[in-house]
């Protein structure tokens, strides 16, 4: 658990959004679209993750 | 205690970042403000064991019970959790649903410490001469 992945989720963001301009530029809007939904989905599994270790941390020091 | 440095560069690096990607992707600046206020909970959780563990010996030194002190304790733990689900609604946009799960949680406190003010009035109500 650590810095680096907020590194990572800008990374992400920004590499998706680099890929979806060039892939617009080329003519494909369609993979640029999945593209930018990967990303996305991808940053939300993390963020759900790190809420989730969250919760069950909480549930075990406080016994709730 | 070099954990102070590291939440506030924590803290810096994550607001830098959420000003670095938010004209890029709007949407991606939400994530990373959620994932830094995270590891700094995460960082300091461990201190509120040690924190517990320390008030747990004091009430053994007392001999006072014991259930109520875990009720405190969770009690408490719901506090620190509601208020950081609300926190998270309010950064995504929804101030409102953060209040609703402000108000839940004060419900359920409500509800969890009642049993406590009806044990006080029993005793009251026993110390009293009928």
């Amino acid at each position: 658990m650590g810095i680096e992945i907020i590194f990572k989720i800008t990374a992400i963001g920004l590499l998706t959004a680099i890929l979806g301009q060039i892939l617009k530029q080329m003519g494909k809007d369609e993979i640029s679209t999945i593209t930018t939904v990967a990303g996305f989905v991808v940053v939300i599994i993390m963020v759900l993750n790190l809420i989730s270790d969250l919760y069950s941390t909480f549930q075990t020091i406080f016994n709730l | 205690m070099e954990i102070i440095l590291k939440i506030v560069a924590i803290g810096i690096i994550t607001c830098v970042a959420t000003i670095l990607i938010k004209p890029i992707r709007n949407d991606f600046s939400i994530f990373i403000a959620i994932a830094g206020g995270l590891i700094i909970i995460f960082m300091i959780i461990n201190y509120l064991t040690g924190i517990f563990a320390t008030f747990s010996t004091l009430v053994n030194a007392t001999g006072l019970n014991g259930g109520i002190y875990t009720f405190l304790i969770k009690i408490i733990g719901i506090g620190y959790l509601i208020e950081f689900t609300a926190g998270i609604c309010s950064d995504t946009g929804n101030a409102s649903l953060g209040d609703k799960v402000l108000l839940g949680g004060k419900i359920v406190v409500m509800v969890m410490s009642l049993p406590i003010v009806i044990n006080i009035l029993k005793i009251i109500m026993d110390i009293l001469p009928t």
